[in-house]
């Protein structure tokens, strides 16, 4: 239990600095958020009430203790824009991003587990060599890029798939509970979304996942290879343990945990990079929503993305942490 | 410089060597052998395919795409290695400072770096960019402070390890000051380290780079940053492919080549990355 | 099961002129290496570290994975492997024929897997399921108690961290003995132990290998312990197999000017502290060839014939050899 604790501990020690950052991005950096409230033609007077009316006149301390109070009761501010709670607007906006990232990610962990470990058992083989090589051009390719190729050729030429949005024409009516529309149509006992929106989700997913699927495959090779190298593997084979179960049965459980830990971090950076690919596919999502308010030059809307894609960061983090730890068999000994 | 010309043990490596080599020195002397203007708005010639008058073609707007692209090699690239010299010389300061102090310090920087590290680099990095106001400069300094920690925890590892060493206290008894400890000892052995981090990261910071530009808080259309030109030419992307392709495939030759460099000084300066 | 009858001199194993070079580059790091292990015997090897002890069990027994078996006969149970795909073949034997004890017992067992299953998974592979799963636990639990594990039952839902060194090697060999090998090859088992450990956790596993009639090769750097332990023992040195010499000549004039030289500077009760000499010089590493002693550059007999004429590294394998050039611990 010291060990969840622990972890706990540590996320909510994150969560303040997360909070410092973004305070410093609203109220440091962008200027003084007075003249930005006030907007454009505002005079001093009218300015300097604001300020007061903030509390811009406190020490900084004063206002980060404000602000993180703020923020804690779940108000990310409003939007100078749309004039909107950004709060609300972004737990609109969540559910189809976090939709999409589950997906990559379920493709990224279906690439990454099974190659990283066959490259650490056949480390220096053609194929280890052939994979790297792979994994080196994954990770320079540019996601944004990709996605405009994939969408252009596979969607585009091919029709093998929709172009773009969430949902078909057809189904442009449906709306769920959650705003998962994968959940909410199997809810609702709906094949056609289901199958619809799982249509929608392939090439953005796919698009996204590629630099971190290079990225998972290499982290998966190096946590593995370590393993391959222990008695362990030896001793499984002097017990006459054939390859793929000294693989399946007795490497991979140890090397994944590890691993795991990685793809836990994961989650939150591809959370961060659908700005890069949902504008490309008009899906809705916290990206879009992103690159919209950097447009608008909408910086309370931008620091609350920060923030959120960052709590989301923490929660997955301490989630895999927890799940790794009850799920470990040696948890007696542990921390 | 010589020895990186002995060091490719591979045709691949060989390659990109030359291809790293090539796109360097595209970028100091690209801008003084380009065809036409970059910045030249022509709309006879707009959207003109390949040909041999406009080997990449013209953009939306009538500009030579190649020339674009050699230019663009200069400033996606100074850009690039400005963030990392920037993040160097600051996470290094930092890592090293926090070797030396030891302790409590010592143990909150890290942690701060650790904390720091984790979060979403792209996301801050927009935070960051979008609160300066969005131009090239911006997403330069955005990426210098999300990026710090990396080489911060690295040169503290290094410098921890060269303190704890013998030769250290020897010198420490002969009171070597600290300031020729630092510059004789620590920072020689942490080169080749560095380095390595270094030319592995190229290519995550030349992506970010670029993907700050084409989401609108780096470099801003009609710059002819390789980013930037594959947002400006999505709207064209029917009638005119080869926009959006070129600076896409400089990009991702640029950073493969730097990955697979980086792959291959990993193998020949760290002893501990040693494959068997 | 048939097995070929052997003559009852035929030893278990014998090893014919073995050499072995590193996959990569190709270099010969043991070459020449001959002996034989009769059924029922204890037999021990000894060399210093870098002898390539450990490099030739492992590739004799198939889990050396970037050495290989270039030259050379090994005959086991009357059957000659083939030299070609070695490998492949030797590994047909592990885990029913051939069972191995690896060093360190701090990382040989899976450390996400219960003891139990770890136990009952060699029982498995070595013999499937023919008595059921509750059976075979409990035929895991009567070898964790033969073993020496406190608690067995107990013992058998817990995780290899939950036990101490020795208790480790113990679980180790009861694997090693649940799939009743003929042979049982332990290299340095008892190395990452204590003193005291180590004599208990030796004593146990070469009486229980005694009673279940299993030949032992036991490796170890430690002369002494193989003195008091095992019948003869094998002396390995620069990758050369200088001497096979029955323990109780350790110490004599019967045996090899190396194996002397080594028991010279162990401390035992019965020697004065003024008779414990080191050896002079540096060790040579493995792969020295059979052209010439490894042993001569460091030897108080040393003749310049020692360093080039051709070692004698054959005669006498099943009882005992000297391949000194000048005849020294030849019986």
């Amino acid at each position: 239990m010291a060990y969840v604790a622990q972890r706990i501990v540590f996320s909510i020690l994150s969560l303040f600095v997360l909070l410092f950052i973004t305070f410093l991005l609203s109220h440091v950096v962008a200027g003084d958020p007075a003249i930005v409230a006030a907007g454009p033609n505002a005079g001093a007077a009218k300015i300097a009430l604001l300020r007061e009316q903030m509390g811009l006149d406190k020490p900084l301390l004063t206002q980060f203790a404000i602000y993180c109070g703020q923020i804690l009761q779940g108000d990310l501010g409003t939007s100078w824009f749309t004039r909107q709670p950004i709060a609300s607007d972004v737990l609109r906006e969540l559910p189809p991003s976090l939709e999409l990232v589950f997906i990559a990610m379920l493709i990224n962990l279906a690439v990454s587990l099974p190659l990283g470990l066959l490259t650490a058992r056949y480390a220096g083989s053609r194929f280890d060599d052939l994979v790297r090589l792979g994994v080196m051009a994954g990770a320079g390719l540019p996601v944004f890029w990709i996605a405009i190729i994939l969408q252009q050729i596979v969607a585009g030429r091919w029709q093998l798939l929709p172009t773009a949005g969430r949902l078909g024409f057809a189904n442009r009516e449906f709306s769920g509970a959650t705003g998962f529309y994968l959940f909410d149509s199997l809810a609702a006992g709906n094949m056609n979304v289901f199958l619809d929106t799982l249509a929608h989700l392939v090439l953005p997913a796919f698009a996204l996942s590629l630099l971190f699927t290079a990225v998972g495959v290499r982290i998966t090779r190096t946590a593995m290879i370590g393993e391959f190298r222990k008695d362990y593997v030896t001793l499984a084979r002097a017990k006459g343990a054939s390859e793929p179960r000294i693989m399946f049965r007795h490497v991979f459980a140890n090397g994944a945990t590890p691993a795991l830990t990685v793809f836990g971090m994961q989650f939150g950076w591809m959370l961060g990079a659908t700005v890069l690919v949902e504008e490309i596919f008009g899906r809705p999502g916290i990206g879009r929503y992103a690159v919209k308010a950097v447009t608008q030059s909408d910086i309370h809307a931008v620091v609350a993305v920060v923030f959120v894609v960052g709590v989301v960061f923490l929660l997955a983090n301490l989630l895999v942490d927890i799940a790794l730890y009850v799920l470990s068999p040696r948890k007696q000994q542990r921390a | 410089m010589l020895r990186l010309l002995t060091l490719p043990k591979t045709n691949i490596e060989r390659a990109a060597v030359i291809l790293a080599l090539i796109v360097i020195l595209v970028a100091i002397i690209g801008p003084f052998v380009t065809p036409y203007d970059p910045m030249q708005i022509s709309f006879r010639s707009k959207l003109l395919a390949p040909s041999s008058m406009h080997w990449f073609g013209t953009d939306g707007s009538g500009r030579d795409v190649l020339s674009r692209l050699l230019h663009g090699a200069q400033l996606t690239l100074s850009a690039t290695f400005f963030v990392l010299i920037a993040g160097v010389v600051i996470g290094c300061t930092i890592g090293i400072f926090s070797a030396f102090v030891g302790g409590a310090a010592d143990n909150a920087l890290m942690r701060l770096a650790d904390i720091w590290l984790g979060f979403p680099p792209l996301i801050l990095a927009l935070g960051f960019a979008s609160a300066l106001g969005a131009s090239l400069q911006a997403a330069i300094w955005a990426l210098v402070f999300s990026w710090w920690p990396n080489y911060a925890r690295l040169s503290r590892m290094v410098t921890a390890d060269i303190l704890s060493q013998k030769f250290i206290a020897s010198a420490d008894a002969l009171g070597v000051p600290l300031h020729r400890k630092v510059f004789r000892y620590v920072i020689p052995n942490a080169f080749d380290v560095l380095i390595v981090q270094v030319t592995l990261d190229i290519s995550a910071v030349m992506l970010a780079i670029s993907g700050l530009s084409f989401i609108g808080v780096g470099a801003q259309i009609p710059q002819p940053e390789w980013g930037a030109m594959i947002a400006d030419g999505r709207s064209y992307v029917a009638n005119g492919w080869w926009i959006v392709l070129a600076p896409g495939v400089a990009i991702f030759l640029t950073a493969l080549a730097f990955n697979v460099i980086g792959d291959m000084l990993r193998r020949e300066l760290d002893p501990t990355s040693r494959r068997r | 099961m048939t097995h070929p009858t052997l003559a009852p001199e035929e030893p278990l194993l014998k090893v014919e002129d073995a050499t072995i070079a590193l996959r990569v580059g190709g270099r010969t790091m043991v070459s020449g290496v001959s002996f034989a292990v009769n059924r029922r015997e204890v037999f021990g090897v000894v060399g210093e570290s870098g002898s390539g002890k450990t490099l030739l069990t492992r590739t004799l027994f198939g889990l050396q994975d970037d050495a290989r078996l270039t030259a050379g006969r090994v005959t086991f149970e009357g059957r000659t492997l083939p030299l070609e795909g070695y490998g492949a073949a030797v590994r047909g034997l592990l885990g029913h024929a051939i069972g191995y004890v690896p060093q360190d017992p701090f990382s040989s067992l899976n450390p996400s897997m219960r003891i139990g299953k770890q136990i009952t998974e060699a029982i498995y592979l070595a013999k499937g399921w023919p008595m059921g799963a509750e059976r075979t636990r409990e035929a895991a639990i009567a070898l964790m108690a033969e073993v020496g594990i406190p608690e067995p039952a107990l013992a058998f839902d817990q995780y290899p961290d939950q036990f101490s060194g020795g208790m480790r090697q113990r679980i180790v060999f009861a694997i090693a003995l649940s799939q009743e090998p003929k042979l049982l090859v332990a290299d340095e088992p008892t190395t990452a132990l204590d003193a005291i450990t180590q004599r208990r956790v030796i004593e146990m596993m070469l009486d229980r290998s005694r009673r279940h009639g299993l030949a032992v090769i036991l490796i170890s750097h430690n002369l002494e312990l193989l003195r008091q332990s095992v019948g003869r023992i094998a002396v390995l040195y620069g990758g050369q197999l200088l001497n096979i010499v029955p323990a109780a000549d350790v110490g004599t004039h019967a045996a090899h000017p190396y194996t002397e030289a080594l028991f010279a500077c162990i401390p035992t009760r019965e020697k004065a502290l003024a008779d414990i000499r080191s050896i002079p010089g540096e060790p040579v590493g493995a792969g020295f060839g059979t052209s010439g002693c490894a042993f001569a550059s460091r030897c108080a007999y040393a003749e310049p014939v020692c360093l080039t004429a051709p070692l004698p590294l054959n005669a006498g394998i099943t009882s005992g050899f000297s391949a000194c050039l000048l005849g020294r611990g030849a019986q």
